[in-house]
């Protein structure tokens, strides 16, 4: 077209070319940014709009055998703050640390350095958690001035009756870095999460600990939460139920804490299965001081507690409820005559040497004398008639020096006395030693657990059953997953009668001497008392027993241990008849 | 419709009004009005907003009406009394004017505001072309270049102390076309682009030097240009290096008989040293807010809660927005506020997020018509008045496209630049429909005068 103006249109021309090229440049980089780079900014957008809150599920509830709740759940809220994403002044984020702090009870420094977290990740976190229903109900106020926080339900675990039963059950923690690298990557643990650190709540973590919830919020550039795009409800877990026995425990514990030391452990089993009726080891400690709500004023969480289970771990020698072996040694080697008498004058002379009795039973000692008194110089004979070897391999026919094979962690297998052992260890076996051995002194040790499976063990007339204490697992659905089922582990075959004499002598050291402590009106108690010489402080008692009704099979066995108790028939007898006057229902 | 574009070319002659930038600009208003109306909807204020924009919109057709049947050459004859109508109502802004967002820059009448110099923007193109025109034939002269500059300064004197920079970082450089179209010597304009350019390149390169530190460690000349920035000293040994070097250069082609004039040479200093006062000065006018966006310009990624936070936000909405887009009134970047200014200057990051590829396609595309056709009536014009204002109007909005699609795309720094017929804003979408109601009113008359 020709030009009506006098211009020198080119540079027009040169301007709407500059234009077209810059509309090029524009669509590619809308195509570049909307198109090639789409599935980047969609994921960040996604992640700018949506907030994830994990709800922890209700742990599983540990159950006595009686279905006594010994660790259940609590209402518990957590407050989340959910970052905003504009940068917000240095001072603001200061007096809202401030306040939360003060709201919560906490450090400020915590607070500020979680918010700032936040912040800069753009993902929500927790300021708090186990706030209170109470506390959470005043909480509106503060959420009033603050954009961000979030309150969200969830549970604790909490323990009703304290200290019950705390070395079986255990007590939750936070994770170390071994469970962190191992499950970490589920979904079902983060951070914070609380993990079984002890007993029942490590050994079935996997059991109790159910499905985590989640929450999917959609949240603006504040953190003020618009709607709830997805709520994954929480899948509580399992169920746990216990052998354990309500009373028998609660007699055993009150029984060890009134003793003269309150320390001590004591196991009790079902001698027909091997069920665990009841274990306390003490000193004990109570599990709800590490799951305290966060405004609760706990005076306890020092957190350095014994985790040490005396029942499982604790080393101790017999003593003289070791003289029981001799005698069936006695009786299965036939060097034992039951009329045979001796006289004790209180020692025996062996090589030089004085071996003492614990006091002067006199003439006309037999062997069911023997055992009421304990006597120490009517053993020292036996044992040197039957020699140390039969009483080393009745020692292990019962399984002395192996583990019970308990469920539990860090079970103790104790160590066998005797000559092949001396030999084993490339040493020599004296004359002393056997008469050491006989009275269950010297280098055997036994844990409480062994003992009482011991006990069973003469109970229901050789049977070993492995210890167990799970009867039951339920899940969240009502279906049971696990059922317990009794494991023999060997049988002990000896003479015929046998097992009827140790029982008749036991019945005898109940009835009328050292075992007095235990007599129960109405019930038959076998028993045998134990004094373990302890170099280092005072003798550590020992009472091991099983009990019947009259006319039926023994059903209860008990194995108690008071740690520097002087004696075992004035301080583990009288705990032991506690205990069984609890499983029969005696006042 | 379609039968139209069929029609002989007589008609075509005879037409009045140009139907493409007709429809144009209808499109983009509507479009806009539906951007603008998902923008606000969750704002606390979005009701306000809306009203204003749906009382914006008649006002605004009648601009563009006024603009076409008013005879454009009535703006060239009475471009003093234009002149002094425009500097009296930027005066009176800053007399009876209201403090909005830090500058004072609106006048309020009942409910609606007005922003003054939105209108001064197309005024200004107006006397700009006027006075060229006038000066046609010494159009390749310094003198008249200095003179324009003398012209526009007091306008955009009276702007800065609203203070209102947005406007002139448009206005500017749309003149700077102007001047380009209306055949000013290449060499003047080369050194009008040299001293615009190093005033807002110090400031810049000031900002980036402070941002790494250790550049200027590694190279003598950062360090000596990081310097300059505040001693003296250097400042002085820089104007008689610059001096020195001049006189060397012009001593080398006097060796080798190459006779140009000194004043070039000198000029050429000049210009350097001038550019290099006027980005001193810049440096030390701008405000915090202002040096942290072109800071988060230079690293967008270094920060991506602070300054950056804006255009980051935007192409996160632009890009999940994708192809086809969320929908209308469903973009989440927009609607839950992590887009900014979301119904101002960065309207197209929701828009993006809501018609998706599409629609940022489309609006760009309409802007090109845009350009194009404006490009193509001022060929037509009848004289040479209606062909310069057609240029500035050109390059005002071609400088609007390329700041606001810029800044979102991130080859631009944040300037506070909206997009006309697009963004909220009342005075502006008035004016923009006044400038093509006047490209309109040259096409009307392109046979009629002569």
């Amino acid at each position: 077209m020709k030009a009506k103006n006098f211009f020198d249109q080119s540079r027009l021309t040169h301007l709407l070319f500059l234009a077209y090229l810059a509309g090029a440049v524009i669509a590619f980089k809308l195509v570049d940014i909307q198109f090639i780079s789409h599935s980047r900014y969609t994921k960040a957008a996604e992640k700018n709009r949506t907030q994830i809150l994990y709800q922890t599920a209700p742990r599983g509830r540990i159950l006595a055998s009686g279905g006594e709740l010994l660790a259940a759940n609590q209402t518990a809220f957590s407050l989340y703050y959910l970052p905003a994403f504009e940068e917000s002044s240095p001072d603001y984020i200061e007096t809202y640390a401030e306040d939360v702090s003060n709201f919560l009870g906490s450090d400020k420094q915590a607070i500020l350095k979680l918010l700032k977290k936040a912040n800069k990740t753009g993902k929500a976190v927790a300021l708090a958690q186990n706030i209170s229903p109470k506390k959470a109900f005043s909480f509106a106020e503060l959420q009033n001035y603050y954009t961000g926080l979030y309150l969200l339900e969830g549970t604790k675990r909490y323990y009703p009756y304290g200290a019950f039963a705390s070395h079986l059950l255990g007590y939750m923690g936070t994770m170390d870095n071994k469970f962190w690298s191992l499950r970490g990557g589920s979904a079902d643990y983060r951070l914070n999460s609380k993990i079984g650190k002890s007993g029942i709540e490590k050994r079935y973590e996997k059991e109790l600990k159910g499905r985590d919830g989640g929450l999917l919020l959609e949240v603006d550039y504040m953190g003020r939460v618009k709607k709830k795009i997805k709520d994954n409800k929480w899948r509580a877990g399992s169920d746990i139920y216990t052998t354990i026995n309500y009373e028998v425990q609660k007699a055993a514990e009150e029984g060890i804490e009134n003793s003269i030391t309150g320390r001590g452990a004591v196991v009790a089993l079902n001698p027909k299965n091997g069920a665990v009726l009841a274990m306390v080891s003490a000193p004990d400690f109570d599990p709800n001081i590490f799951m305290p709500f966060s405004d609760e004023e706990n005076k306890n969480a020092k957190k350095s507690i014994s985790e040490y289970n005396l029942a499982i771990q604790g080393l101790y020698p017999p003593a003289s409820t070791f003289k029981t072996i001799t005698g069936i040694a006695g009786l299965e080697t036939g060097r034992l005559d039951l009329k045979e008498e001796t006289t004790c004058s209180g020692k025996i002379i062996m090589n030089n040497r004085e071996f003492k009795c614990w006091g002067t039973h006199g003439e006309h000692i037999d062997f069911f004398k023997g055992m009421e008194q304990s006597c120490d110089v009517y053993f020292y004979e036996l044992g040197l008639k039957v020699g140390a070897s039969h009483i080393e391999k009745i020692q292990r026919m019962f399984r002395f020096g192996k583990q019970t094979g308990i469920d539990l962690p860090g079970e103790k297998s104790g160590n066998v006395y005797g000559p092949s052992k001396r030999a084993k260890n490339k040493t020599y076996w004296f004359g002393g030693d056997t008469l050491n051995l006989s009275i269950g002194q010297g280098e055997l040790l036994l844990t409480p657990i062994q003992m009482a499976v011991f006990a069973a063990t003469l109970a229901n007339k050789g049977k070993i059953w492995r210890p167990y204490y799970i009867e039951k697992i339920v899940n969240a659905n009502g279906k049971t997953v696990f059922e317990a089922k009794p494991d023999l582990l060997q049988s002990v075959e000896l003479k015929e009668g046998v097992f009827d004499i140790i029982s008749k002598a036991l019945k005898r050291v109940v009835d009328n001497a050292t075992g007095r402590g235990a007599r129960v009106e109405g019930i038959e108690v076998h028993g045998k008392t134990g004094t373990a010489q302890n170099p280092h402080g005072d003798d550590h008692g020992w009472f091991m027993a099983f009990a019947n009704r009259p006319g039926e099979e023994p059903d209860f066995a008990v194995a108690v241990f008071v740690e520097f108790g002087k004696g075992g028939g004035s301080a583990a007898a009288p705990i032991a008849r506690k205990v069984i006057k609890a499983y029969y229902g005696i006042e | 419709m379609l039968n139209k574009l069929y029609t002989s070319e007589q008609t075509i002659k005879r037409r009045k009004i140009d139907y493409i930038i007709l429809f144009a600009v209808s499109v983009l208003a509507v479009f806009g009005f539906f951007t603008v109306l998902s923008a606000v909807s969750g704002l606390s204020y979005g009701t306000d907003v809306v009203r204003t924009h749906i009382i914006a919109l008649p006002v605004a057709a009648g601009a563009f009406l006024f603009g076409w049947l008013f005879n454009y050459q009535i703006y060239n004859e009475q471009y003093k009394t234009l002149y002094g109508l425009i500097l009296a109502l930027l005066a009176a802004v800053l007399v009876f004017g209201i403090v909005s967002r830090g500058s004072n820059s609106w006048f309020r009448l009942g409910f609606i505001s007005l922003q003054p110099a939105e209108i001064c923007r197309i005024a200004t193109i107006l006397i700009g072309s006027s006075f060229l025109i006038r000066n046609y034939q010494n159009i390749k002269e310094v003198k008249t270049l200095i003179l324009f500059a003398l012209l526009i300064l007091p306008i955009f004197g009276l702007i800065m102390l609203q203070p209102d920079f947005s406007s002139i970082v448009v206005t500017a450089p749309a003149l700077l076309l102007l001047l380009y179209a209306a055949g000013v010597n290449i060499f003047y304009f080369i050194v009008l682009l040299a001293f615009g350019l190093s005033a807002a390149l110090f400031p810049i390169l000031w900002t980036y030097i402070s941002l790494h530190p250790e550049a200027v460690e590694n190279s003598i000349f950062f360090y000596v240009i990081g310097q300059l920035s505040s001693n003296w000293l250097y400042i002085g040994g820089l104007c008689c290096l610059i001096t020195v070097l001049g006189f060397f250069i012009l001593y080398l082609l006097k060796q080798f008989r190459l006779y140009i004039a000194p004043f070039f040479v000198l000029a050429v200093c000049g210009v350097i040293m001038a550019g290099f006062f006027s980005g001193l000065f810049v440096n030390k006018q701008m405000k915090t807010y202002q040096r942290k966006r072109v800071e988060a310009f230079l690293a967008p990624d270094s920060d991506p809660k602070g300054a950056g936070y804006n255009v980051l936000q935007a192409q996160i909405a632009m890009g999940s927005g994708g192809v086809l887009g969320k929908g209308l009134f469903s973009g989440t970047q927009s609607r839950l506020g992590f887009v900014p200014e979301r119904h101002t200057d960065f309207i197209l990051a929701v828009l993006g997020e809501e018609t998706g590829l599409l629609g940022t396609l489309f609006v760009l595309a309409l802007y090109i018509i845009l350009l194009w056709r404006t490009a193509y009536i001022a060929t037509l014009s009848s004289d040479r008045y209606g062909y310069l204002v057609c240029c500035g109007i050109f390059g005002i909005f071609f400088v609007y496209m390329i700041f606001n699609f810029g800044m979102l795309i991130g080859i631009f720094p944040v300037a506070g630049i909206p997009l006309p017929f697009i963004s909220y804003g009342g005075s502006n979408l008035v004016a923009s429909m006044w400038a093509f109601g006047i490209v309109e009113s040259v096409y009307r008359r392109r046979l009629t005068i002569n």
